[in-house]
């Protein structure tokens, strides 16, 4: 009856298709678009990076600054990027799979850092934990630096990439519902089995899509950390940092060479996003086809 | 195992979902909680498993105090409305998953538990789809997957949530026959909810009518339809025509019937539709003339829609084949109408 009804009506493409030359000129543009604001300065930063060849390229990566810079960098996301994917799978946990007071503060608290500009991120430290901050002089007492330093540097980022994991996670948590861990529960599993062999499997691939995003941030963040950070050279500056004093001193080679290297790191992180989302996207369709009457 | 229920009152905020329920499920019987949405009876169920504490009142599990007793330790298998396989494991793992969470010392070796994957897999005859994950499944093969999941860990109690809610008509015949037949083979105490009284009536040994958060009647299936409690009970079993008796003072309602032994003139008297006979020429003065309206002759019991010629109410009729044949009624003929096994309910004390 199904097959009837298709024949009689139009094929659905004709009227819902533009004509060709309006879909050839707005794709183009689209296109166009895309070239110019995002292909043409990625590729940029590549012909600017290699301009003079490979070994000055080389030289300013392997350089001792942008040695102790991407030190700094991999230190920052080696700290934040676990803390807030234990946070974030924590938080996604509890508000998706429990009733609690206080929720709708917890998500809203979650979402602050991206409402917040990163320089007030970055500023926040300041005045907490500054000479003239609150902790300032009891840490100056104890003759614990964290401002001007990779303490700092490391609380700024991970404030920052705080909310990835979780946002991520309770969307996906929330449509998977909980029938399956009561299922468990009935079963006699306790807690952390049902964690570990029941709701991380399921969400599995949207924690590596939100820890990917989580580091990517994490290496790229500029503004807080920058506020943070006091530019120490070979001490607290990290990637980005760098770049930036590279490119004030006018030394372009060098500065293009070491922003190739977060190029890069974007361009792994774009890649591993889009095979990750198909997966994301599977474990979101398994859902609705299980419950699905056939 | 048995299990006594006792004045057990359950409240979501200002919604009362079990209004102070007593009931008892003997032991090895096969019981259906039967209502309408919203009637309590998967909240029952639930506060039997341990998935919800009840605000009040007791639960024995034979006579032995189990109100708070962690779901874990109440032994009870649990099949959900959509089965709530988990998803990222084969069936052979979902099966098995009961076994192999158990604490280091109960927990059966690698051979024990294959072998009773494989029994089970036998039992609901799906042998060859042990590695398939339940997105590869039919709705009726997940259903029986859930089942075999329940039933791993040799639970005292089987609970089933709407099992057959989301098949389809034939494969929910199937499965209820197949129901049955296991519970008559391995006599766990089961319970199960449904909104579909042909399901509670045919594979039940014992049916709990529920309405509005509290039970109305309990009985056999047969104890239920021939008997039932209340004009509730009487409705939700099946259709029915309602008809004014008559009394004896002579003011009666309009097109008022002859009640049965007890009926005043404000009896409202009960008649199912198969209880209606219909012939061409009045037989008694009590046949009502009417006129048909409808006839669907499709279906087991083929179904008449009369007009009331007095009171123009519609009534309901069901003829046995035969009958229906022989009569051959057209929609637009006159005839007449005789409902038997009138039944009336005594009025509640209530106003």
């Amino acid at each position: 009856m199904t097959t009837q009804a298709s024949t009689l009506s139009p094929p659905f493409n004709r009227t819902l298709t533009e004509p060709r030359a309006i879909r050839w000129i707005l794709s183009g543009l689209a296109l166009a678009f895309l070239a110019m604001f995002l292909l043409v300065p990625l590729v940029a930063v590549f012909v600017q990076a290699l301009e003079k060849g490979l070994a000055p390229y080389w030289t300013a990566i392997v350089e001792p600054d942008a040695l102790a810079a991407i030190r700094l960098t991999l230190i920052a996301a080696a700290f934040s990027v676990p803390l807030n994917l234990v946070f974030g799978i924590a938080a996604a946990w509890a508000i998706t799979k429990f009733k609690f007071r206080g929720k709708a503060v917890l998500i809203t608290l979650i979402d602050l850092p991206f409402s917040v500009s990163p320089v007030i991120s970055g500023l926040i430290y300041v005045l907490l934990f500054g000479l003239q901050g609150w902790m300032g002089p009891w840490l100056a007492e104890h003759d614990i630096q964290m401002i001007f330093a990779v303490p700092g540097i490391v609380l700024a980022t991970i404030f920052v990439t705080f909310p990835f994991v979780a946002r991520e996670l309770i969307p996906l948590m929330q449509s998977q519902g909980t029938e399956e861990e009561e299922a468990a529960l009935v079963l006699g599993a306790s807690g952390w089995q049902i964690f570990f062999r029941v709701t991380l499997p399921n969400v599995i691939w949207g924690v590596l899509y939100g820890v990917i995003l989580c580091n990517a941030r994490a290496m790229g963040e500029f503004g807080a950390v920058s506020v943070v950070s006091g530019h120490i050279r070979g001490l607290t500056n990290t990637l980005p940092l760098h770049v930036e004093i590279l490119y004030n001193e006018y030394n372009f080679v060098a500065a293009f060479a070491v922003a190739s290297l977060l190029a890069l790191l974007a361009i792994f992180t774009l890649v591993a996003k889009a095979l990750l989302e198909k997966k994301v996207r599977h474990q979101v369709k398994s859902i609705t086809r299980e419950i699905g009457v056939e | 195992m048995g299990i006594q229920i006792q004045n057990i009152t359950k409240t979501f905020g200002a919604y009362t979902a079990l209004d102070r329920i007593d009931l008892d499920v003997p032991s090895g019987e096969l019981v259906a909680l039967l209502g309408p949405s919203g009637s309590g009876k998967t909240t029952l169920l639930r506060v039997i498993a341990g998935l919800e504490t009840p605000d009040a009142g007791a639960i024995h599990f034979d006579g032995e105090e189990a109100t708070r007793r962690h779901v874990r330790k109440r032994g009870v298998g649990f099949v959900f409305q959509h089965y709530a396989l988990f998803r990222h494991m084969t069936v052979f793992d979902n099966i098995a998953f009961g076994l192999t969470v158990k604490p280091r010392g109960e927990r059966p070796g690698k051979e024990k538990l294959r072998e009773r994957v494989t029994e089970l897999l036998h039992l609901i005859q799906l042998d060859t789809m042990a590695d398939r994950y339940p997105a590869q499944l039919s709705g009726g093969q997940r259903q029986r997957v859930a089942l075999a999941r329940a039933l791993a860990t040799e639970p005292k109690v089987l609970l089933l949530d709407e099992p057959f809610g989301a098949l389809d008509a034939k494969v929910r015949q199937e499965l209820r026959r197949w129901l049955r037949k296991l519970h008559d083979e391995i006599h766990v105490t089961s319970v199960f909810v449904t909104h579909d009284q042909e399901e509670a009536l045919e594979v039940a040994d014992r049916v709990v009518v529920m309405n509005r958060a509290k039970v109305e009647q309990v009985g056999t299936p047969e104890e239920i339809y021939e008997h039932p409690a209340n004009p509730f009970v009487f409705n939700f079993l099946g259709n029915v025509n309602l008809f004014h008796c008559r009394g004896t003072a002579g003011d009666d309602h309009a097109g008022a019937i002859a009640g049965p032994l007890g009926a005043n003139r404000d009896s409202i008297g009960y008649v199912r539709p198969s209880d209606i006979r219909i012939r061409r020429s009045a037989e008694t003065a009590d046949d009502i003339a009417a006129e048909v309206i409808l006839v669907q002759g499709a279906g087991v019991l083929p179904r008449i829609e009369l007009k009331r010629l007095d009171t123009d109410e519609i009534v309901q009729a069901e003829l046995p084949r035969d009958q229906y044949r022989k009569l051959g009624l057209k929609t637009g003929e006159k005839v007449f109408i005789h409902p038997t096994n009138v039944r009336v309910f005594e009025p509640d004390f209530q106003i």
